[in-house]
């Protein structure tokens, strides 16, 4: 039995940022990447972050992912503090919650794409037959169950990224971040899959945060966030 | 049904065919030649107990008490008749024969040599003095014959001695008198060891009392059935031994008669011990090295797995399982190669003779091992290999798992350029 502290999904906002300082040290520099930034993301925000490189998107994702903590400030995910989480919590608070999807697919090339997608509900502690059913039904949904059983390198970059993103939300977390999620797709693949994880967000009520740089994405966000210098510079509901 | 996670290890060894292949040979023949080196000494055991046992020491021994201090040939059983029966009924009693030792001079014309005269029982010694077999002229004693003697062949040469001569035995008996008596040589041995013919002088254990004056035996030399190759395997025996041998006698094994022996081979165990730990560090490093490599080729990957959810001591899992499987391959792989081969070498053995020419044979701490060395094989090869193969593995995969468990997660979002 796991007596491990679990972490709280409650009906508070997916992820607050308040007054988030981020400082990284490069020898005797440092830089603020995040620099005293506030945001809520509200509850099935299809959100964009947008801004230059060193804006400080990557950063901000690592934290609201639980990847990171902040420097100084608060970083509240689905209601808990990372700040006061270990190691541990943070990582099986990113199993049971989050979802990521990486601007380079990152599928484990040597399992098929219905094993990526079950390896996490697994992990979980889903059962084997349940896990399959569910990846194969999430793979389906998202037109891929003919490639179930295919490895990353027999797929398409479009596919493999449509398998990211059915890991990603196989498990309904409540919040999926990504990163610079068709940065590696041509024009018809990345409207494909912008129009994928939209109708997942209307559909499932998750909450989505993605950086980005292309207008094409930017387009389908329901919210731009743009960041300048670590901080926010706009912010914008369409 | 196996997990997800572990088809994950078990495939990234594939990754890397080539690397994979390397490893597992190399553990496989590193475990292969720890195998040989156990397996020789296992061998150098059993031959040494053999020795020891066929040469005359037996496995056991019923000494009057106090021998094992004073190691005085004048020193006698109590009760010896009712001891040498008790000792031949316990069920694990190859056989038992009773011997009598004094020291005396045999003298042929002009020519003479100092030797300590064992009077033996003729119908039971043959079964237990393996040293017969380099009978090289005549013949041994017969059951109940007098006045005979079996000589080594060292003693037979000093005294310019052949079958069919006399000589006269002189000993000086318990009361201080000198004693004489005619003895005929019947018999020559000749062992290959100068030292060990020097020791072998055999009459009739009545010819012994005669001379020396004192009855009966001193000593009950025992073989004992499937004693096996464990040296400590001979000292429950010794206790049940103790518990018939009467008062005013004690039980010996052969590990307290020949202590140099039983130093030797403790000396060999150590010495294997070293090589093999040796050889499996060597093989451990190499194995280690590798699974870094793997893991550091995969830090995105872990990154990617840390990221999603996936906990340190799952990573540390992935990568000890994936070891785990090299070492069992490599172990299936040791015991393949090496098992047969020692199965061969015990069943042939080796001879040694060629490097053991000098005039004292292989002659160790007065026993003569046997020159045809045989490695011991068997089944237990089979879980010696795994476990040594899957542990190494195992302390193998243990920096690389501490490595790959302290990945950071954040790096599952920087884009390598």
């Amino acid at each position: 039995m796991n007596t491990e502290a679990q972490p709280t999904t409650t009906a508070k906002p997916p992820a607050v940022a308040t007054d988030v300082v981020k400082t990284f040290r490069t020898g005797d520099m440092e830089v603020n990447a995040l620099a005293g930034l506030t945001l809520e993301v509200r509850r099935g925000d299809f959100l964009a972050l947008v801004g230059p490189s060193g804006s400080g998107k990557t950063t901000l994702l690592n934290l609201f992912g639980a990847l990171d903590r902040p420097t100084k400030g608060k970083v509240e995910v689905l209601g808990n503090d990372l700040g006061a989480m270990s190691k541990s919590e943070r990582a099986r608070l990113r199993l049971t919650s989050l979802g990521f999807v990486f601007q380079a697919y990152n599928l484990v090339p040597v399992l098929t794409a219905a094993e990526n997608v079950e390896l996490i509900l697994e992990l979980q502690g889903m059962g084997a037959a349940e896990r399959r059913k569910r990846a194969l039904d999430v793979l389906g949904d998202l037109g891929l169950g003919e490639l179930a059983a295919r490895r990353p390198m027999e797929l398409s970059g479009g596919q493999q990224q449509r398998v990211a993103v059915a890991r990603a939300v196989a498990s309904r977390p409540a919040l999926v971040l990504a990163d610079e999620p068709t940065a590696n797709l041509d024009g018809k693949n990345a409207e494909q899959l912008m129009a994928l994880m939209r109708r997942l967000s209307s559909d499932h009520g998750t909450t989505f945060v993605f950086s980005t740089h292309d207008p094409r994405v930017i387009a389908h966000a329901s919210r731009v966030v743009t960041l300048e210098d670590g901080k926010i510079a706009s912010d914008e509901t369409h | 049904m196996i997990s997800t996670s572990t088809r994950y290890a078990l495939r990234s060894l594939r990754r890397n065919l080539r690397r994979t292949a390397l490893s597992v040979v190399g553990l496989g023949i590193g475990v292969g030649i720890a195998l040989f080196a156990l397996s020789w000494v296992r061998g150098l055991e059993r031959m040494s107990v053999e020795a020891a046992a066929g040469g005359g020491l037996g496995h056991l021994r019923v000494a009057p008490a106090g021998w094992l201090e004073q190691h005085d040939e004048a020193l006698r059983l109590t009760e010896w008749e009712d001891t040498l029966e008790a000792t031949r009924a316990l069920p694990w009693v190859e056989v038992a024969t009773p011997r009598a030792n004094v020291g005396g001079l045999l003298g042929l014309g002009t020519r003479t040599a100092h030797v300590v005269l064992t009077g033996v029982d003729a119908s039971t010694e043959p079964q237990l003095f393996r040293y017969l077999r380099g009978l090289s002229e005549g013949r041994y004693l017969e059951p109940g014959e007098r006045g005979a003697i079996v000589l080594g062949r060292a003693n037979a040469t000093r005294l310019r001695a052949n079958v069919g001569d006399e000589l006269v035995a002189t000993v000086v008996s318990a009361s201080g008198e000198l004693e004489s008596a005619i003895v005929t040589v019947v018999g020559i041995i000749d062992t290959g060891s100068r030292t060990i013919d020097q020791s072998i002088a055999h009459v009739a254990l009545e010819d012994v009392a005669q001379l020396s004056g004192r009855e009966g035996a001193g000593e009950i030399t025992i073989l004992a059935r499937e004693l096996g190759t464990d040296p400590e395997a001979v000292e429950p025996m010794r206790r049940e031994l103790a518990a018939v041998v009467g008062e005013g006698n004690q039980a010996l094994s052969w590990l307290e008669l020949v202590p140099d022996l039983r130093a030797k081979i403790d000396g060999s165990y150590r010495s294997s011990r070293i090589a093999t730990t040796i050889i499996l560090l060597v093989v451990l490093f190499g194995v280690a090295s590798a699974q870094l490599t793997s893991v550091l080729e995969r830090r995105k990957e872990f990154a990617v797995l840390a990221a999603i959810g996936i906990r340190a001591r799952t990573l540390v899992r992935i990568v000890v399982t994936e070891s785990l499987f090299l070492g069992l391959v490599s172990g299936l792989l040791a015991i393949a190669w090496a098992m047969p081969l020692l199965a061969h070498l015990e069943r042939v053995g080796l001879d040694l003779r060629a490097a053991f020419q000098g005039e004292e044979g292989m002659a160790f701490a007065g026993v003569l091992l046997d020159p045809v060395f045989r490695p011991q094989a068997g089944p237990w090869l089979v879980p010696t290999a795994l476990a040594l193969s899957l542990v190494a593995t195992m302390l193998a995969s243990l920096y690389p798992a501490w490595f790959a468990s302290r990945t950071d997660p954040a790096n599952a979002l920087r884009v390598d350029r």
